[in-house]
């Protein structure tokens, strides 16, 4: 760098110049503070992204080992939402079956379900004629001669109601109300099954939700832990800034963007991880669906969960990054 | 610009570091601290910085109250200050630029005149061809030169140095000695943390001289 480069002194800049004290001080405006803090966020971006990239095995390790943890809840609630929609809804799980008198015919059926299918209650009722309903029975149970045999046609008519909710009481409240529909000899719920099948959600979304909670907690642990390792790498350098006023949120900065590129990386990393682990284990799921005549296949990744996933594993990478530096702050003091 | 009031410091474990300590400097001072090691020389500085808190008696710095001074305002107090250290404490994963240009990205000034006044700064301890450097391709004096044009690069009120010569030759000292004068004359109060008193009587400033956390002279140096 040659003398000729060199910047002109302003006045108060030169030796004998006029004392500190009688110099007016030029105070940075809004803009150039602006400009400034954009600039010293970039800064702190470039900066974590380099320092991450200094040690690429070390990174990427850090980042997997929290798109497992991140993968696990995921994994397990998107294989709940496929299993769920195995063999119909869950709602269909919880049909009343109404069955009607044997004087009910198929037009008296069929003005009864669209009485029944009007109730606010109600998602949808299907009514099964007599002689459909033997049809069905010959065809399902293997009694077909049998059944030939007798003198007149013993079943009833049925409709079969689908709620719109499937929760204990109300299940209950409609049966009764249908029960005591003209026509109606029987409206029959199988409450132990809804109870069993309600206790069978409860304790797969509390496994879920508890596991969800337990590997958020780890990712805290592991996202801090890995920050506290940069702290302590770069102490010196924080005190340095402390002594020349750098305030909390300064030396913050740097961390926060380190926790957020980790979580970012983990995030994708995640995703990749469901992709390909859901559509490894589909193809087991397709054979063995294909054994028991159905055409059920796992659903994927959808787009707006992928996403969500990878928001909650940035915040995550956020909220761990400053709970470390926060938690180490204090004994940054300069020596 | 610093009033000492009765200060007095002392530590959890007993140590006394100074005992009510009193004293003031002017706008635009150039003076020395010196004594033996333990003599209070440090834990002024440290009082300075606010790095400590005096535990009696009151202590302004540019008519700020530093014994009741909040965690917050303490960033914005050391930004009136420069320090330089024995050691340097440069960064030496950043070049000399990146060094002395630090307290002026800390306080949001804008790039054009953070290279301005850095190149500025390192004109000022003629290091400015040396700016792309990393502190480690220096000298032990060139590195020390380094940390002054830091201290100073955001023209502070107070300028303070704790034992700024320690490790460097007398040819060295004298140099360093000529840039904090030339500061001085710019304005900046400085305050040197010293014991070496050959150095202190040649430079003919004032000289406050402790022992055992007491003051127990206050004058200029013979």
């Amino acid at each position: 760098m040659s003398d000729s480069n060199l910047p002109e002194p302003r006045p108060s800049e030169r030796v004998g110049a006029l004392p500190r004290a009688e110099v007016k001080s030029a105070e940075p405006d809004f803009a150039t503070l602006l400009v400034a803090w954009l600039d010293s966020h970039r800064a702190s971006l470039v900066d974590s992204l380099r320092r991450l990239g200094r040690q690429p095995v070390g990174s990427f390790l850090t980042c997997l080992a929290m798109a497992v943890a991140l993968s696990l809840p995921m994994g397990l609630s998107l294989l709940l939402d496929d299993v769920a929609q195995l063999g119909g809804s869950w709602q269909r799980a919880a049909q009343i079956s109404l069955f009607t008198t044997l004087d009910v015919d198929d037009a008296a059926g069929e003005r009864l379900r669209a009485r029944i299918a009007a109730l606010p209650e109600v998602a949808e009722a299907e009514w099964i004629g007599r002689e459909q309903g033997l049809e069905e029975f010959q065809r399902q149970s293997g009694l077909g001669e049998a059944l030939r045999g007798l003198p007149e046609n013993p079943l009833p008519g049925v409709i079969l109601v689908t709620p719109r909710q499937i929760d204990k009481a109300g299940l209950e409240t409609l049966r009764e109300q249908l029960a005591d529909l003209s026509g109606v000899q029987l409206a029959q719920l199988d409450l132990l099954w809804v109870e069993r099948l309600g206790a069978i959600l409860a304790l797969g979304e509390r496994f879920v939700f508890g596991l969800t909670l337990l590997l958020v907690l780890a990712l805290l642990l592991v996202i801090g832990n890995t920050i506290r390792l940069h702290i302590e790498n770069r102490r010196s350098e924080i005190e340095v800034i402390k002594l020349v006023g750098g305030t909390d949120g300064y030396v913050r900065r740097p961390f926060l963007y380190m926790g957020t590129l980790y979580g970012g990386g983990a995030g994708l990393l995640a995703w990749l991880v469901l992709v390909y682990g859901l559509g490894w284990l589909n193809a087991s799921v397709l054979s063995l669906a294909g054994l028991y005549g159905s055409d059920f296949a796992l659903g994927g990744v959808p787009l707006e969960d992928g996403l969500s996933l990878l928001l909650g594993a940035i915040l995550l990478g956020y909220v761990g990054a400053w709970l470390a530096v926060a938690r180490h702050l204090s004994e940054l003091a300069p020596r | 610009m610093i009033r000492f009031e009765q200060v007095g410091k002392r530590y959890p474990n007993g140590h006394v570091g100074l005992h009510e300590l009193s004293f003031r400097v002017r706008h635009g001072e150039f003076l020395f601290v010196t004594g033996h090691s333990g003599a209070g020389k440090s834990t002024l500085l440290r009082l300075l910085l606010a790095m400590e808190r005096p535990t009696s008696g009151r202590l302004l710095l540019a008519g700020q109250d530093l014994s009741s001074i909040t965690t917050a305002q303490i960033p914005f107090l050391r930004r009136q200050i420069g320090v330089v250290f024995q050691n340097h404490q440069l960064l030496f994963d950043r070049s000399v630029f990146d060094n002395v240009a630090l307290p002026l990205k800390i306080l949001g000034l804008g790039r054009d005149e953070i290279a301005r006044r850095t190149l500025l700064a390192l004109e000022r301890v003629s290091l400015h061809d040396k700016a792309e450097q990393f502190p480690a391709d220096l000298s032990t004096g060139q590195q020390q030169r380094v940390g002054i044009a830091r201290a100073v690069v955001h023209q502070p009120a107070l300028l303070l140095a704790d034992e700024p010569t320690g490790n460097l030759d007398p040819r060295l000292a004298a140099e360093i000695m000529k840039v904090f004068e030339d500061i001085n004359r710019l304005g900046t109060t400085v305050l040197i943390a010293s014991h070496d008193l050959a150095l202190i009587a040649r430079m003919r400033h004032r000289l406050l001289t402790l022992q055992r956390g007491r003051l127990i002279a206050d004058g200029e140096a013979a």
